[in-house]
């Protein structure tokens, strides 16, 4: 009998599937075309899609002919040190095969090369009468800015309404907002579970909940949040039991400071689990301080999904921010999920975090929390292979004694 | 960089441009003058100069290949150089003169001094930030606005200055004359036989950036009038060359050019031509307003704006008709995202347009005889009808 996590797991990755480049053309309704994230309760209650470029070439990276993709989206001939997942988006771009938007929505959020993107849809030559708006993340986490994006996500709101010639129903987009404040209690519930010693389920759970729940063609549904109040009950009851991750003996909890990219969770992290004990607790795609969406007024409202975007959406909290707030997440994490070392994956194409190494290095030594950069790229399984990453984890946790 | 300008007041520029520390700096701090550094061609200098300082903009021009210590701080491979060789001046201690830092945010590597910085050994008095929207629109310029109002208030209790309105028109003023003069040198380079090189016109406007701007715009008066009484021997270029991409502090690619019978004759660069686009407005009620209205709304030439591209198109078509520009080079710095994915955007439409162009990745210190001199050469020839 398949037992409920890989039930769960089933039902998470074939939805997920659904982020590919033709399930993406695919979208149902007017087709709206961002380079990163966007506040996905809007379309949502808008009845819109929303494909965002940079995850359909992210997830571009994952399929079976990824390499030759790979090599044809190098080929394009942008930056050529540029983030992997980019480079696809631009070759997905180039080559003509995204679907025309009826509307382009764009932002800086979260990293340079998401940002490249943006310009490059919106210089695309076949579709400069595509009708635009293009918005500012700020740098800062702080009352005045999140009133800052929050209006401009109102004035998004406004542009599509012009765009599509029809208004926004209110009562709908609460309605949504009500479902998702009630899903990320639920992300929020799994999480806490998560710091239980043994961890009660795969700690990936928490990622693919987050995917799930936001970026797939169910997303802010009900059937999300019944996924996600399976996924809490069976991860309570394991720690009720005292039962850790099913056939597995935890050693070590280990943060990955870094996104998940396409193929370390499986080709990585599961074998570290299987052969080492080492559990991948935390990394920065599901790392939640998601606070309710406040539905007291239409102000109120727009203010907190410009804090939920800047600062409480993982992507952005990790890479927008001052290294300061991204120190001491890791503090935080490492304190409150029981971590025993760190793993800097330190992806080529991060900007943001390839600038910060000192300082994470300089305060794990004084905190003295074991910590390993590697310098990979999370999308390309070529620039440093699966095996080479595992022997280089499976030797420093033997250094600093972590396997017993 | 090899000048044929035989103008003292040239040399003055080129010693300001060659070296970090330069004998224009040493003077204004020896009159108990105050130097405030900043990185990103979007600081204001308009703001810093009303607070009585010296701004200073911060380069790494004049070092080895290595980036040395910054390397430790930002990972060699995956960021720009530029960034590191910054910074490496700033740990080697060439800017222990300045007496603050404001970080523009211009870039996520840019972006990372300052954190960089505030924990390095380096003791900077003032160490501050400001971040760039990367979109153009009113509400941005009124977030920008804000922005400048909070600096103006750092900047007011460290220096113990008070930043009046007027003493901002007044830096507005002085800096649209500076954008004025820099213009008219420009628009000696479209002429057949400029008298001063591309070369010779970086070290000019990386000028604009390390001098006390009052002298500055007197200097570049003077060498005006020098250039109109300058009588130039007939000379048939090989090529007329633009060049866009970052920085362009410093003369390399120039110099390569002009030593192979070229000429540059104009630029859409930090340092360059967008430091002296348009000009702040010096009517209305709120100098600041005007600052961010004129950074935001009227020069969105950086790709890291989203929506920079259509204005950055238009600006480098018109510099190829006013120029009589016969190709472009694009340049950015490996790592260097936006630019690089700029740059390709332009060469498509230049192609399309029939204009030859040559895209050169490369390390922020370049290395001359290396294969920039080589690809340089063989565009050259290509477009002269050499080859
Ligand atoms: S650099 Fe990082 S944040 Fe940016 S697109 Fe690549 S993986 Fe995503
Ligand atoms: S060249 Fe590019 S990466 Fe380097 S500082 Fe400038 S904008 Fe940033």
């Amino acid at each position: 009998m398949i037992n409920i996590f890989s039930q769960l797991l089933m039902q998470a990755n074939k939805s997920l599937g659904g982020l590919c480049l033709d399930p993406q053309n695919a979208s149902p309704g007017p087709f709206v075309l961002g380079n990163g994230d966007f506040f996905i309760e809007i379309p949502v209650a808008y009845g819109c899609s929303y494909s965002d470029l940079t995850l359909t070439g992210a997830n571009g990276t994952a399929r079976p002919e990824a390499s030759e993709l790979i090599d044809k989206a190098i080929g394009t001939g942008v930056e050529s040190r540029m983030c992997t997942a980019i480079k696809v988006a631009c070759y997905y771009l180039e080559a003509g095969l995204v679907r025309k938007p009826d509307l382009i929505i764009t932002s800086n959020s979260c990293c340079d090369a998401m940002d490249t993107l943006g310009n490059l849809i919106n210089g695309y030559a076949p579709w400069a009468r595509v009708p635009r708006f293009n918005m500012d993340a700020p740098h800062s986490y702080d009352e005045a800015s999140y009133a800052y994006f929050g209006k401009q996500l109102r004035q998004a709101v406004t542009f599509m309404e012009d765009v599509f010639g029809r208004k926004m129903d209110w009562d709908r987009l609460r309605e949504v907002c009500v479902l998702s404040n009630k899903q990320d209690q639920l992300l929020l519930e799994f999480q806490e579970l998560k710091k239980a010693v043994p961890c009660p389920a795969n700690p990936d759970f928490s990622r693919l909940g987050f995917a799930y729940d936001r970026w797939t063609g169910e997303r802010v549904s009900p059937e999300i949040t019944g996924w996600l109040e399976q996924l809490v009950s069976a991860s309570e009851e394991r720690v009720k039991a005292g039962l850790g991750i099913e056939g597995i003996n935890e050693k070590v909890r280990f943060l990955w400071q870094d996104l998940a990219g396409s193929w370390p969770p499986g080709a990585l992290w599961t074998r570290l689990q299987k052969e080492l004990g080492a559990v991948c607790i935390m990394d920065y795609m599901s790392y939640g301080t998601l606070t309710p969406v406040d539905l007291s007024s239409e102000e109120a409202m727009f203010t907190s999904f410009g804090k939920r975007f800047l600062l409480e959406d993982p992507m952005n909290r990790q890479a927008l921010h001052t290294t300061d707030l991204f120190c001491n997440d890791i503090l935080q994490i490492v304190k409150d999920f029981k971590c025993d070392a760190v793993i800097m994956p330190a992806h080529i194409g991060h900007r943001d975090t390839n600038s910060r190494m000192k300082i994470v290095r300089e305060m794990c030594r004084e905190k003295n929390i074991p910590c390993l950069v590697l310098g990979m790229d999370i999308w390309d399984k070529r620039y440093m292979t699966p095996e080479v990453v595992f022997d280089r984890i499976k030797t420093f946790f033997e250094t600093v004694n972590l396997l017993g | 960089m090899k000048s044929g300008l035989k103008s003292e007041v040239f040399e003055k520029f080129a010693a300001a441009a060659g070296g970090i520390m330069n004998p224009s700096v040493a003077a204004w701090k020896q009159q108990g003058g105050k130097v405030m550094g900043y990185t990103c061609s979007f600081v204001p200098e308009e703001l810093l100069i009303a607070a009585g300082l010296m701004p200073f903009r911060i380069r790494g021009t004049g070092g080895s290949q290595s980036a040395g210590q910054a390397d430790d701080y930002f990972e060699a491979a995956n960021i720009c150089s530029s960034v590191r060789h910054c910074f490496n001046k700033v740990l080697l201690g060439e800017y222990a003169f300045i007496d603050g830092a404001v970080i523009g945010g211009g870039c996520d590597a840019n972006r990372h001094i300052l954190d960089n910085w505030q924990k390095s050994p380096v003791a900077t008095p003032f160490l501050d930030r400001i971040f760039f929207p990367h979109s153009s629109h009113e509400l941005a310029a009124r977030y920008f606005r804000d922005q400048l109002a909070g600096l103006k208030v750092r900047l007011e209790a460290h220096f113990g200055v008070q930043i009046t309105d007027q003493k901002l028109r007044d830096a507005i003023n002085l800096c649209n004359e500076t954008r004025d003069l820099q213009k008219e040198l420009y628009a000696f380079r479209k002429l057949n036989n400029p008298p001063i090189s591309g070369a010779e016109t970086v070290a000019v406007m990386v000028a604009a950036t390390s001098m006390p701007k009052a002298g500055y715009n007197a200097d570049l008066k003077q060498l005006l009038s020098e250039l109109r009484r300058t009588t130039v021997p007939d000379k048939i270029y090989k090529v007329r060359l633009m060049i866009v991409g970052p920085g362009h502090d410093e003369s390399s690619i120039c110099d390569i050019v002009e030593s192979l019978g070229g000429l540059v004759v104009t630029d859409l660069t930090c340092f360059g031509a967008k430091a002296m686009f348009g000009r702040v407005r010096e009517s209305g009620d709120d100098p600041l307003q005007a600052i961010a209205d004129y950074q935001v709304l009227d020069r969105p030439f950086c790709p890291k704006n989203l929506g920079a591209h259509p204005h950055i198109h238009d600006e480098v078509f018109s510099n190829i008709r006013d120029f009589k520009v016969d190709g472009v080079i694009g340049q950015n710095f490996l790592c260097c995202d936006t630019w690089g994915g700029e740059i390709y955007i332009l060469s498509k439409e230049l192609k399309a347009a029939g204009v030859p162009m040559l895209r050169i990745e490369r390390e922020y210190i370049s290395d001359s005889t290396g294969q920039s001199q080589t690809r340089v050469q063989a565009f050259i020839e290509t477009i002269s009808g050499g080859v």
